[in-house]
């Protein structure tokens, strides 16, 4: 830590002579970062506080590919609301490993997103709080992760949900009129296209090998709507992988995939399926359905000439009469400690008007900051399905997941091949899907036990 | 200089031994032999031997390591998939036994008179070039259902319900493997044949001829002989090869539908499950398992070939000690 600093320091003073020496950008004045009174993003009110403050500040961001288009238009709208505040975006294309760079010398701009190797302890150290988290958490999506001591850090730039992927133009032709909420209904409907239609009903791109492993993630909220599920209950559950009679839990979602293959409703041959060529596949409606995160859904839909037909609906599993899914925060957004006050403060305005008043969700069809926002179009069909993310793990036991899921070779979300192992089962009839959950059970049970974890009885 | 030489006579001092043309030249040889020796160590013996020790130790790559004895020894050994795993081997094997003889058949096609040699020799060597895992992506697409081989079968008016799932249907997918790793080094083997080849002394084909020898004859009486200690180099290189196989298997199907490799199935302990002291033992398991492998073969080829003199074989010598023993059994008779 001390280390850290005093490099940081000295990174700080090397870089603020050369930015005496001409460079410009946004660190005027101290660079040492005096404390501030800063208000909290939640008190600020746009177009009318801090008219008068003069500043430019500048973004960092990954989105290469929008910054000097899509992101440079949204500087300018705001630019026109405070016209006193210049804003300037920059991509980085290697941002993560930039940024680990970069932020250590305290002069990187105003606004960045938190890279993953920030830690949550860390966060106070590079990063000003944007207000108190239980205030917050009222009013935007997904902070669960970025706060520290009772601090928010870090605001996510919205989110993506857990579902399927499919072509809504297949869907009807083959004439089905509501989407399926339980597992057998989704396994009716895919017989429906395939009698109905040309497409292949459910596409596994087995052979990527991922695609298998994203089956993992529906397990969780999904499955049992229990947001505690994955970093808390699983570990401590005896036969998480067992049946259960209302068909939730993780055994309805393996149940899907391995009934999808034996019951041929999946392509041809998994073994050479291809990922690139599939997102365009799905769009033209060769395929009906592909079982991914809500972030494959834009590049399902920039992949050929009809983006109308993509549609994302949640993972067909109903738990106790609701249903659920699960929502990840992107990126989040953090305001440098290090910058000047004034450079802080419009940095929050920009943030603000950012998360509340900008098109960026609607744009980029992810879950909006804001908890009043609707959904975007994208998942409109995710109405009336509650969005939910994983609670952090127990104090203590923050590994103690990671670590009976790699003793005992599960490997849910970090081994694509146990799912693999499902479609094999599956193709080539060797194993039913009892034989394989009681498989993984056993190692489960020989992991909890060698890890000495305790079984809570339900 | 010229001093040392002058003085040389009675007892030696220190300084005059150190700068002794002897002393001096193994000097040279140490100080010449002390990088290629410290990368060796380095980069090879230290993580060798680091690799012995966490094979004891039951540990991730992160985080504290438990020492466990012959846990992970015992555990390598019961675990059923680890050898059906080597049984895929079995195909690589079948593999480079096929491999070798496309190799001497082209290498020695070669020898005599080609036109266009160049230019097959380097269209066969090429893909010795091409590195696995883009050779993988060539084939992950040439065995796709219904792209290269397939549709190339159907020009040949095969119907697609009639051609085999290449990757999928697990009574060929392993072959189909295999077939990729053929290709990628019948190249580099013809031409380490060739080159053996290429040492033969043209007077004794020229002999040959006289004598009245075909290509048949040339190729098993003066080739064969000449070049056998290459011919068993590369069995040897080929079937330890076969055992470690890992590319095609791991580019190609991830080691999915039966086709998981040794390596593929160790790959898969040590960086998805992160036991990494289970895969560590299992490599030495297969390190045990390679050296008795070759040692077999060496004692087989040693039996079987040759090396009495580099004039005949042990079985010529054999032969004619028989066929001594024969005429002198006669004499006696005769006596």
């Amino acid at each position: 830590m001390k280390t850290k600093k005093v490099v940081a320091l000295t990174m700080a003073a090397v870089l603020a002579g050369s930015l005496a020496a001409g460079c410009g950008g946004s660190g005027k004045g101290e660079a040492g970062g005096t404390a501030v009174e800063l208000p909290t993003i939640d008190a600020i009110k746009l177009g009318e506080d801090y008219q008068d403050i003069t500043a430019s500040i500048k973004i960092l961001t990954n989105r290469t590919d929008v910054v000097d288009t899509v992101y440079k238009g949204y500087a300018e709208e705001f630019m026109k609301l405070y016209p006193n505040i210049t804003v300037e975006y920059e991509g980085l294309t290697d941002y993560e490993q930039s940024l680990n760079l970069r932020l250590p010398t305290g002069d990187w701009g105003d606004i960045c997103y938190i890279p993953t190797s920030v830690s949550k302890s860390e966060m106070s150290e590079y990063f000003s709080p944007l207000g108190d988290y239980k205030t917050l958490d009222g009013i935007y999506n997904f902070l669960a992760d970025k706060n520290y001591n009772g601090l928010q850090y870090g605001i996510p730039n919205g989110g993506t949900a857990g579902g399927v992927i499919y072509n809504k133009r297949i869907w009807k032709e083959a004439g089905i009129t509501e989407l399926p909420s339980t597992p057998d209904q989704f396994l009716d409907c895919l017989q429906q296209i395939k009698d109905n239609t040309d497409a292949v009903p459910l596409y596994t791109n087995f052979s990527a090998g991922w695609p298998m492993g994203a089956w993992d993630q529906y397990i969780g909220i999904s499955a049992t709507g229990d947001p505690d599920f994955m970093n808390n209950t699983i570990v401590h559950t005896k036969d998480p992988f067992a049946r259960r009679d209302d068909m939730t839990g993780p055994y309805a979602v393996y149940y899907v995939l391995y009934e999808a293959v034996s019951r041929g409703l999946v392509e041809d041959d998994p073994a050479s399926t291809d990922w690139e060529s599939s997102k365009g596949l799905i769009n033209k409606g060769e395929i009906a359905s592909m079982v991914l995160g809500s972030w494959a859904v834009d590049q399902c839909k920039a992949s050929g000439s009809t983006p109308e037909d993509i549609g994302y609906m949640p993972f067909p599993i109903t738990v106790g009469g609701k249903r659920y899914a699960s929502g990840d925060g992107n990126y989040a957004y953090a305001i440098n400690n290090k910058a000047t006050g004034d450079n802080q403060i419009a940095a929050m305005v920009y943030l603000k008007w950012l998360l509340e008043e900008s098109p960026i969700f609607k744009d980029e069809g992810t879950i909006p900051a804001l908890k009043s926002e609707p959904l975007p179009d994208s998942l409109s069909e995710f109405d009336g399905v509650e969005i939910l993310s994983n609670n952090p793990s127990p104090e203590g036991e923050e590994t103690l997941f990671d670590e009976v899921n790699n003793e005992s070779e599960v490997g849910v979300n970090n081994n694509d091949y146990p799912d693999c192992e499902i479609l094999e089962a599956a193709l080539y009839k060797t194993k039913d899907l009892d034989t394989i959950m009681g498989e993984w059970n056993a190692k489960w049970s020989a992991a909890q036990e060698n890890l000495g974890v305790s079984i809570l009885e339900n | 200089m010229g001093k040392s030489a002058g003085t040389a006579v009675g007892q030696k001092t220190f300084a005059e031994k150190f700068k002794s043309r002897k002393v001096q030249q193994m000097l040279v040889i140490v100080t010449f032999l002390f990088a290629p020796l410290l990368l060796l160590i380095v980069f090879t013996y230290l993580p060798f031997m680091k690799m012995v020790q966490f094979s004891f130790y039951n540990m991730k790559y992160i985080g504290p390591k438990k020492f466990v004895g012959l846990a992970n020894y015992v555990d390598v050994f019961n675990r059923p998939e680890i050898f059906r795993a080597l049984l895929v081997s079995v195909y690589y094997m079948g593999g480079a036994v096929v491999q070798l003889g496309l190799a001497l058949f082209f290498a020695t096609m070669m020898v005599f008179k080609v036109k266009g040699e160049s230019v097959f020799k380097a269209a066969m060597f090429f893909p010795y070039l091409i590195c696995g895992i883009a050779v993988g992506f060539i084939f992950k697409f040439f065995y796709a259902r219904g792209f290269v081989l397939d549709s190339l079968l159907q020009m040949f008016g095969m119907s697609l319900e009639d051609i085999p799932y290449w990757l999928q249907d697990q009574s060929i997918n392993n072959f189909a493997l295999a077939a990729t790793s053929v290709w990628r080094y019948t190249g580099q083997n013809m031409i380490m044949f060739l080159g053996a080849m290429m040492s033969v002394d043209n007077d004794l084909y020229e002999a040959a001829a006289l004598d009245g020898a075909n290509n048949w004859h040339r190729f098993i009486y003066i080739i064969l002989p000449s070049i056998k200690s290459i011919v068993v180099l590369n069995l040897i290189l080929s079937i330890s090869g076969s055992l470690s196989a890992f590319e095609p298997p791991y580019v190609i199907t991830n080691g999915t539908m039966g086709t998981g490799t040794y390596f593929v199935i160790m790959n898969r302990l040590a960086h998805e499950n992160q036991k990494v002291g289970l895969a560590c033992a299992m490599a030495i398991v297969l390190l045990v398992i390679i050296i008795i492998c070759t040692v077999a073969q060496k004692l087989f080829f040693a039996y079987v070939f040759d090396n009495g003199t580099d004039d005949e074989s042990k079985a010529a010598v054999r032969k004619r000690k028989r066929e001594e023993r024969r005429k002198n059994a006669q004499k006696g008779a005769a006596v």
